[in-house]
């Protein structure tokens, strides 16, 4: 881990410029001759969910009023107000004041009624295609989602099926939040993991349903709880056991249900319009699965996970860190995995442990120039302190917007061989 | 056969009339010994996007490039580039221009032709033909691109937190105009010769 904080420092240093902040602003207020009028009043308008917006935007936008004329400023705050109330569009539109050299701003926001969204679209060339897409339509506030997704990369089955999700984004304040998702999947297995699992711990099909309520502590920082209730549907087993024996026995249904809470923050400064911008975002997840909850599977599994990026001009760093614990006997799904399409790229997470780790840490730092990304991963998988090995893998690609191309290559002695990796939003 | 032969007649001729309508938009004259570039009928402040984002009162950067092609339309001599950052004052309705490139410039208090012709007068000023014979045929071609503001990412802008295409994003940015449309101009003059443009202002 050392070594990566190193290479942060290394690839941080050309980010580091001279020219002041102050110096970027004057230089911009100069460009434009609207910088000499007094910003007369601020209006927010075309969406009912402008109810919604947080008191320190409500303040910032406040503190606007009295000040100079500013567009990147403005659209800073457009685009935090886009943000916030994650709507389709913010516009600032400026027009003359009632009085001299007095203007008015008013951020129009727009939503989408209805939307289709590809949420996730990337091609591995060890374990193929995963996407993710889904169909959303908001009505008064609330938001009905029903999505399709065949996912082969994030856990170590791949799961194929159904998502319905109901989301209102306002109960009563605009600090409160309920969303209720219905997850309906098939799963397929690796040969790897189906040898060395258990065939009681291989499933066919999982159905989840997640009632969960979200409650904005203070901003950035938001506190999600509830429950998930899952059932598996395990095909039974020859008494001989073995992988090839699955299927062939009666099935039978197990529960795993578990209590959900999940800390988060995500805090942006600046925007894609200005010169430096930088976002981090952090969550820590408890999951805890009782037998009060009538659960076939008692465990409790801690998550923590953080990524940083900095951007100044065209350079970018990105610097990600994972930490996780998994106590119990807990279904596969709930086990850690590396080796997918953002952690220990070019590593099989087959190779690494294909039953998945009770233990996880990992870290990664990506610098990206322009569209050319160059990256290195470290992490480790496992379930007992002896198994403990940490593997490094680095590569090369290109990443324009959420797009990326990229190839990878796990640090082994002996044959090495690279993982291609291309899609959107992995 | 006869008849569709002179339909093509007419379409040459009309073509060509309109291809040197379109080369009369860039004049080039001598003033001393510079070159003075003009587009009378070129209005790049006049309309479209970029006006709408100037009456929004946001900063439209413009970039000129100026090609000169001497000997043969092939064999570039000299080719010139420059950013000019134009603004538009809501209360004056006058226009604000700054010249990025070194020698930095700024000037305001313009119209729309008055701001146009500040842009040409510059890259006129910047022009140096030394070196290019006095009787050597030679070319123009001028283009003008309006950088447009950021309409927001189709795909999400890299961040941490943002992803997905959204499909109406998509049909919003399928059914605007072609970038090409809104805001770009490409100008062609030439052939000239130093000789006959000096004949021509003795004339004029």
């Amino acid at each position: 881990m050392k070594r990566l904080w190193c290479l942060a420092l290394v690839l941080a240093a050309p980010l580091a410029g001279c020219s002041t902040p102050d110096d970027d602003e004057k230089m911009a207020q100069e460009l434009n001759v609207n910088s000499r009028y007094i910003i007369e009043t601020v209006h927010v308008s075309g969406n009912t969910l402008a109810g919604n917006m947080s008191d320190p935007l409500r303040t910032d936008l406040d503190k606007v009023v009295g000040s100079k004329f500013d567009d990147s400023m403005l659209k800073n705050l457009a685009e935090r107000i886009k943000s916030e109330l994650r709507v389709s569009d913010v516009t600032v539109n400026v027009t003359r004041g009632t009085e001299p050299d007095h203007v008015i701003v008013n951020f129009e926001v727009r939503e989408r009624s209805f939307d289709m969204v590809v949420g996730k679209f990337a091609y591995d060339s060890r374990e193929g295609w995963t996407g993710d897409a889904s169909a959303n339509t908001t009505i008064q506030g609330n938001t009905f989602t029903v999505g399709l997704l065949s996912d082969g990369d994030s856990l170590i089955e791949r799961y194929t099926g159904v998502k319905a999700k109901f989301e209102r984004k306002n109960v009563g304040t605009k600090r409160l939040r309920v969303r209720f998702e219905f997850d309906d999947y098939h799963e397929q297995w690796n040969r790897a993991t189906l040898d060395e699992a258990s065939p009681n711990d291989i499933y066919r099909s999982r159905q989840v349903f997640t009632p969960e309520a979200t409650v904005v502590l203070w901003q950035p920082l938001e506190w999600s709880f509830g429950v998930t209730f899952a059932r598996l549907s395990v095909p039974g087993a020859l008494p001989t056991g073995g992988a090839s024996t699955i299927g062939f026995g009666a099935a039978k249904t197990e529960s795993s249900n578990a209590v959900v809470n999940t800390l988060r923050y995500h805090q942006r400064w600046g925007s894609e319009h200005d010169e430096k911008e930088q976002e981090a975002t952090a969550s820590y997840v408890m999951t805890a699965a009782s037998s009060v909850l009538g659960t076939d599977d008692v465990f409790t599994r801690h998550e923590a996970q953080a990524r940083y990026r900095y951007r100044r001009a065209h350079s970018t760093v990105e610097i990600g860190f994972l930490a996780g614990i998994l106590s119990g006997n807990a279904p596969l799904y709930e086990r850690f995995v590396l080796g997918d399409a953002t952690t220990l790229r070019g590593w099989s997470r087959f190779d690494l442990d294909p039953l998945g780790g009770s233990r996880v840490v990992h870290g990664s730092i990506d610098y990206r120039y322009r569209f050319i990304q160059a990256f290195y991963d470290t992490g480790a998988v496992w379930d007992r302190p002896e198994e403990r090995e940490q593997k490094q893998s680095v590569g090369v690609g290109f990443k324009k917007q959420n797009f990326q191309l990229a190839v990878a290559f796990p640090l082994r002695a002996g044959r090495v061989d690279p993982i291609f990796y291309a899609g959107m939003n992995f | 056969m006869r008849a569709i032969k002179s339909w093509w007649l007419i379409l040459a001729f009309v073509s060509g009339f309109a291809f040197a309508m379109v080369a009369e938009d860039l004049l080039v004259n001598l003033r001393g010994d510079r070159l003075q570039l003009s587009a009378p009928h070129v209005h790049f402040l006049g309309g479209g996007k970029p006006l709408a984002l100037l009456h929004n009162a946001e900063a439209v950067p413009f970039d000129f490039q100026v090609t000169v092609f001497a000997g043969t339309q092939r064999h570039m001599f000299t080719r010139l580039t420059d950013e000019f950052v134009v603004s538009y004052g809501l209360w004056e309705e006058k226009f604000q221009v700054v010249k990025t490139q070194s020698p930095r410039k700024t000037i305001d208090h313009l119209s729309g032709p008055q701001a146009e012709q500040w842009c040409w007068d510059q890259m006129s000023q910047a022009m140096d033909l030394g070196g290019l014979g006095s009787a050597e045929p030679f070319w123009m071609h001028v283009e003008i691109r309006a950088q447009d503001a950021k309409d927001g990412s189709l795909f999400g802008r890299g961040n941490i937190s943002e992803s997905g295409i959204s499909l109406g994003s998509l049909i919003e940015a399928f059914s605007k105009p072609a970038r090409l449309q809104q805001s770009h101009w490409a100008l062609d003059a030439g052939p000239y010769t130093l000789d006959e443009l000096k004949r021509s202002r003795r004339g004029g």
